[in-house]
């Protein structure tokens, strides 16, 4: 057997992946093995409400003003008989408090307040911080976390015996929570989650997720609380039961509150929460209490309840996990996933360029198409030398999510940009990757440990890539030895035999599959992973030899394929190889894809293409006359277009110049018609003119921009509103994106930088969206630094770029002053820029008072200043 | 003294959303609308009425106090400030606090729209916004219901921002609604509600029927700003 010790267990950011708890004794040390009861208590709030809390009111402070009345509520809980009390601190972080007492002060009276009680363990309460964080809500993960890292050390500090985080919403506050808990204290971390009626939090996140992110990051119990009653909580936490790898608790609400003569009273009492709670846990469940609504009568009846059990049995799914906040993509022993390789700039011009803009619209149309064409995975790699990798990976994770709910599979070999990306991914990533090579294993592993990742072992160490199977597999074993050692689950192991071309060696096929078959079977538990395309480098049509390598690399037991989800090809070996495994059961979704499929070209009449016979021929040649004769009609068809009668006359102003029938006119009327999808077609009919050699500028100048100035006079008079101006400039973006993928591209000059931002404090994006969206469109490169933009960040932004042209806007009356606070930044640092500023409570007399250059009404107005100032 | 309403979460189900409103909130005066855009904005409602959750959280407490300037309310640590709330108040017995909210899905749908389709984002925000207003109406109609069975009547519903009521107060506002936890509604240190598709309003219960179901112009705070007066109507139609 193998034997690796890494030299080092902590993070490249110094954080301890292999953590001691603290344990109070040999009965919570029990319960977080999963073998006896813990009953918490029931609801803080409502008590306190009963009690003449009014509404609004801060239930912690209460904690110093009136110790007694809360060591009371504790001690009727600790009665009944809990034997963990939860301390009376839900909201107290600093931002919560508003400065009428410090965390520290809080948590040291509501610890002593708890002890008081004689309570046999004291959790400390934390609740989520009020804010969302970011990129919906404006919070950071780090601030979010350093009001989590507060409350942290004022408990331990204090005296707590356990964490209990509750009532999450969001995953990634779960997971700052969590992080904050690991890093500031050696005491357990209990985490809830709160769902809604249709089982997902607010936020999308699901039981499964929740129990295999959190468990997988450190989690010592995952849970249910709050939101519902116990018999709505029951099916969520069967759920979770399967997915979470530590002991499950529930603390539900005693159903729903309503008001009787006065009194808030809840719908369920005692007998029928502990029939639900009974349920729980015969599946298993074995931390149990209550949330809103219950009192010491519930816990008495729970106490009853476990008096004679013992914790029900537990069967855990074994299948390699990775999650997104709301998706989880589990694959079982014997399936196969797909892994989409698209994001990678690695050969890939268009996304090299996509990455050293910073503009990423087509990084996430790569995602997006993956994600429809059947990606189980997204593979994110931003590794060029002249980008800043760790910034560009980690705004990709962010703006991914966006986009897609696939779980991501983090690219890079820089150990500091992973655990950027993975520290604020809310989620289960994978990382990609690690490799045999000590150094390697001892930068990588302790961050995929210490923030519950899935990982990949590429098969290569000091000496390079073995060349045959068996070197292959030893270095695997290392890999895997390190993996043990570091307390990272073999399932999340997945090991690269990596693919090498053919064409060099023609051993090397057999060296990779024979590799996977050992590793599969020398170190049970652990996947593979491969991206198969190296294997047919060197030869043509590759797409063929990817294909058959692929189907033999299933056989040999690959489990996770990294590849071009949206090659057909692949796909097919994908979709057919889950039949032949029995993973497709009764082949339903086979079918249901490809019942129509053939490889004979499409038809449904006759077989358009068959070549084996005369007859054959002439009906080919028929159809290929049919085929010319559609094409023709549609051409000529859409020189019309703006005024048939499919789109009457009431659509847009009929066109003046498309009816000379030139190709320029139609594009012009198709910008002017907002019809995006025709418009690449048309413009390359006009690049195509062989007669009179029209280069890009020429398509620019000439057709493009006189129609958006055409758009824009309309706008101006009122004949368009919006939504035609911005179909407009999509239809003219569309005609720029052909120019700009061609040779021509490096013909098309950028007729400046603009930097774009709604101010600190606003979380309006909508305006400032169409500016760019117009500019853009004009020619301009906007650099869009989005919303709640700091002052001096976006500052910095234009003297990096020495940019002449800035756009601030402002939908809030209360965020005017941070537009005039960046304004003066701006003059202060970057005298040379202007400033054009718009926004619902802006005017001309206002963007004066603000001492900006400009005032903009509308997006067509930016574009008009624009090309004053920058031509 | 009423017998209290409390709602600590409602979904409501809404059909629709009248297309004429979503081309208002697009700055539409009678243009040319093409089969295309309005087909557009046709399934934009349909998508939103799908992701949204029309959903809404009520509290009545009694009215203790209103002065020149303020009024509080029995049992509760929210103080509503400004001389138009207190007007607006000042016969009032109590008072009826919500909250709705589309949820945070909506703000998803808009964050993915704007990183892919901006005409679609505007499209979509305008029917959210539309969408949330019709959720404010169903909760202001629990009101209502809520004062007529208590042989009362109500005022029209007024938000924190409208007149001289500050944002300042939402804090409060959805604390004593515990909005954050029914709903998922949070602030920003700039006191914007996230999910942005969110409404908070105070519905005044009167001892006798109260002029107009209208808000109006004159103390709006964005008056001197407001570009759909120009065009001879109002944002309520």
């Amino acid at each position: 057997m193998v034997s690796y010790a890494p030299v080092s267990t902590t993070t490249p950011l110094g954080h301890e992946a292999k953590r001691t708890l603290r344990i109070r004794d040999q009965h919570l040390a029990r319960v977080l093995a999963g073998e006896e009861f813990l009953l918490f208590d029931g609801a803080m709030g409502t008590q306190l409400q009963e009690r003449g809390l009014a509404a609004g009111e801060i239930p912690e402070l209460l904690c110093l003003t009136n110790p007694t009345q809360i060591t009371e509520i504790h001690a009727a809980y600790v009665a009944a008989g809990s034997e963990v009390v939860t301390t009376n601190t839900f909201g107290a972080n600093r931002s919560k408090l508003q400065g009428n007492a410090t965390v520290e002060q809080i948590f040291t009276a509501a610890i002593g307040c708890a002890r008081a009680s004689g309570t046999r363990y004291v959790a400390a309460d934390i609740g989520p911080t009020g804010a969302l964080l970011q990129p919906m809500g404006t919070l950071s993960f780090d601030d979010a976390y350093d009001l989590f890292a507060e409350q942290v050390r004022a408990a331990d500090a204090a005296g707590a015996d356990l964490f209990i985080i509750e009532t999450m919403a969001d995953l990634a506050e779960a997971k700052a929570a969590l992080l904050a808990v690991k890093e500031n204290s050696d005491l357990p971390a209990f985490v809830t989650m709160t769902f809604d009626e249709d089982g997902r939090t607010f936020l999308g996140t699901t039981p499964e997720v929740a129990a295999v992110t959190l468990s997988a990051l450190g989690a010592n119990v995952v849970g249910i609380n709050c939101s519902l009653g116990p018999a709505d909580v029951a099916p969520l936490v069967l759920r979770m039961l399967p997915w979470a790898s530590c002991p499950v608790m529930v603390q539900a609400n005693a159903g729903l509150p309503h008001v009787e003569d006065g009194r808030t009273l809840y719908s369920i009492g005692p007998d029928e929460y502990c029939a639900a709670v009974t349920g729980m846990l015969d599946a298993g469940v074995t931390v149990v209490g209550g949330c809103c609504g219950t009192s010491p009568a519930f816990i008495a009846g729970e106490k009853a309840l476990l008096a004679g059990r013992t914790p029900a049995p537990r069967t855990l799914r074994e299948d390699f996990t990775v999650t997104s906040a709301q998706q989880l993509t589990a694959i079982p022993t014997g399936h196969v996933g797909v892994i989409g390789e698209r994001i990678n700039p690695t050969g890939k011009k268009r996304l090299k360029e996509a990455l050293r803009s910073g503009n990423h619209d087509y990084v996430m149309s790569e995602a997006i198409d993956q994600t429809a064409a059947g990606a189980q995975i997204l593979d994110v790699n931003a590794g060029l030398p002249e980008i800043d990798e760790q910034a560009t990976l980690v705004r990709l994770v962010s703006e991914l999510q966006g986009v897609s709910t696939l779980p991501l599979q983090i690219d890079s070999s820089d150990p500091l940009a992973v655990e950027a990306a993975v520290r604020l991914y809310p989620g289960k990533p994978i990382i990609n990757s690690t490799n045999g090579k000590q150094e390697v294993l001892d930068a990588v592993l302790p961050i995929a440990k210490h923030y519950g990742c899935a990982i990949v072992g590429l098969t290569l160490d000091e000496d390079g890539i073995p060349a045959t199977a068996e070197g292959r597999l030893s270095v695997a074993r290392r890999i895997v030895a390190a993996c043990d050692e570091m307390g990272i689950p073999r399932q999340d192991v997945v090991i690269d035999c990596l693919a090498m071309a053919a064409s060099t060696d023609q051993r090397a096929p057999r060296a990779i599959l024979d590799g996977i078959a050992a590793v599969k079977r020398e170190l049970p538990g652990v996947r593979c992973v491969l991206g198969v395309s190296n294997i047919s480098f060197g030869l043509p049509f590759r797409p063929l030899v990817n294909a058959t390598f692929l189907a033999a690399s299933f056989a040999a037991g690959l489990d996770l394929a990294i590849v071009n989800p949206m090659n057909e090809r692949l796909m097919d070996v994908v979709n057919s190889w889950r039949v032949l495994s029995g993973e497709d059961e009764s082949a339903q979704q086979y079918v249901a894809a490809y019942a129509s499929r053939s490889d004979a070209p499409a038809g449904p009449v006759r077989p358009a293409f068959d070549t084996s016979t005369p007859e054959g021929i002439a009906a080919t040649l028929g159809s290929v006359a049919d085929t010319l004769q559609q094409i023709a009609a549609g051409m000529g068809s859409g020189q019309v277009t703006a005024s048939t009668a499919k789109a009457p006359a009431a659509d847009v102003a009929p066109a003046e110049a498309g009816n000379d029938g030139s190709p320029e006119g139609k594009v012009r009327d198709l910008v002017l018609a907002g019809r995006k999808d025709p418009v690449p077609d048309a413009v390359r009919v006009i690049l195509a003119d062989t007669d009179a050699t029209h280069d890009a500028m020429y398509v620019i100048n000439q057709v493009l921009i006189p129609a958006l100035d055409e758009v824009g006079a309309r706008f101006e008079k009122g004949t368009f509103f919006l939504p035609q101006l911005m179909a407009s400039a999509e239809a003219a973006k569309a005609g720029f994106s052909v120019l700009r993928e061609g040779d021509e591209a490096s013909d098309v000059p950028s007729k400046g930088k603009i930097a774009l931002a709604t101010v600190k404090g606003d979380i309006h994006d909508i305006g400032k969206n169409i500016v760019r969206m117009l500019l853009e469109n004009y020619g301009y490169d906007v650099i869009d630094l989005g919303r709640d933009v700091d002052p001096q960040a976006f500052t910095d932004c234009v003297v990096e770029n020495h940019i002449e042209l800035a756009g601030l806007s402002a939908l809030m009356t209360t965020t005017v002053p941070a537009m005039a606070e960046t304004i003066e930044l701006l003059h202060d640092q970057a005298p040379w820029c202007k400033v054009i500023v718009g926004g619902a409570v802006l005017n001309p007399e206002y963007a004066q008072m603000v001492g900006a250059d400009y005032y903009a009404k509308d997006a067509n107005e930016s574009a008009r200043i624009a090309g004053e100032v920058l031509g | 003294m009423g017998a209290g309403l409390r709602i600590a979460r409602e979904t409501f189900r809404i059909a629709d959303v009248d297309r004429s409103e979503v081309l208002r909130y697009l700055g539409y005066h009678g243009q040319g609308l093409s089969n295309e855009l309005g087909d557009r904005i046709d399934d934009t409602v349909a998508h939103c009425l799908a992701v949204a959750r029309p959903r809404a959280t009520l509290a009545s407490f009694a009215v203790r106090a209103v002065t020149d300037d303020a009024v509080e309310l029995e049992a509760c640590t929210l103080r509503l400030t400004g001389h138009d709330i207190a007007a607006h108040l000042a016969d009032a017995r109590e008072v009826v606090l919500f909250a709705a909210t589309l949820g945070a899905d909506v703000d998803r749908e808009l964050r993915r729209l704007s990183l892919t389709d901006p005409l679609g984002q505007v499209v979509f925000d305008s029917v959210a916004t539309a969408l949330v207003e019709r959720a404010a109406d169903a909760a202001e109609a629990r009101a209502r219901a809520y004062a007529a069975s208590q042989g009362a009547f109500t005022s029209w519903r007024f938000s924190p921002g409208y007149g001289d009521l500050p944002l300042d107060v939402q804090s409060s506002f959805l604390a004593v609604l515990d909005a954050t936890r029914q709903l998922g509604i949070t602030l920003t240190p700039s006191n914007l509600m996230v999910p942005t598709k969110s409404v908070t309003a105070i519905v005044g219960i009167h001892p006798s029927p109260q002029p107009g179901l209208e808000s109006s112009c004159s103390i709006c705070a964005l008056a001197d700003f407001c570009t759909i007066r120009q065009t001879g109507r109002t944002c309520r139609g």
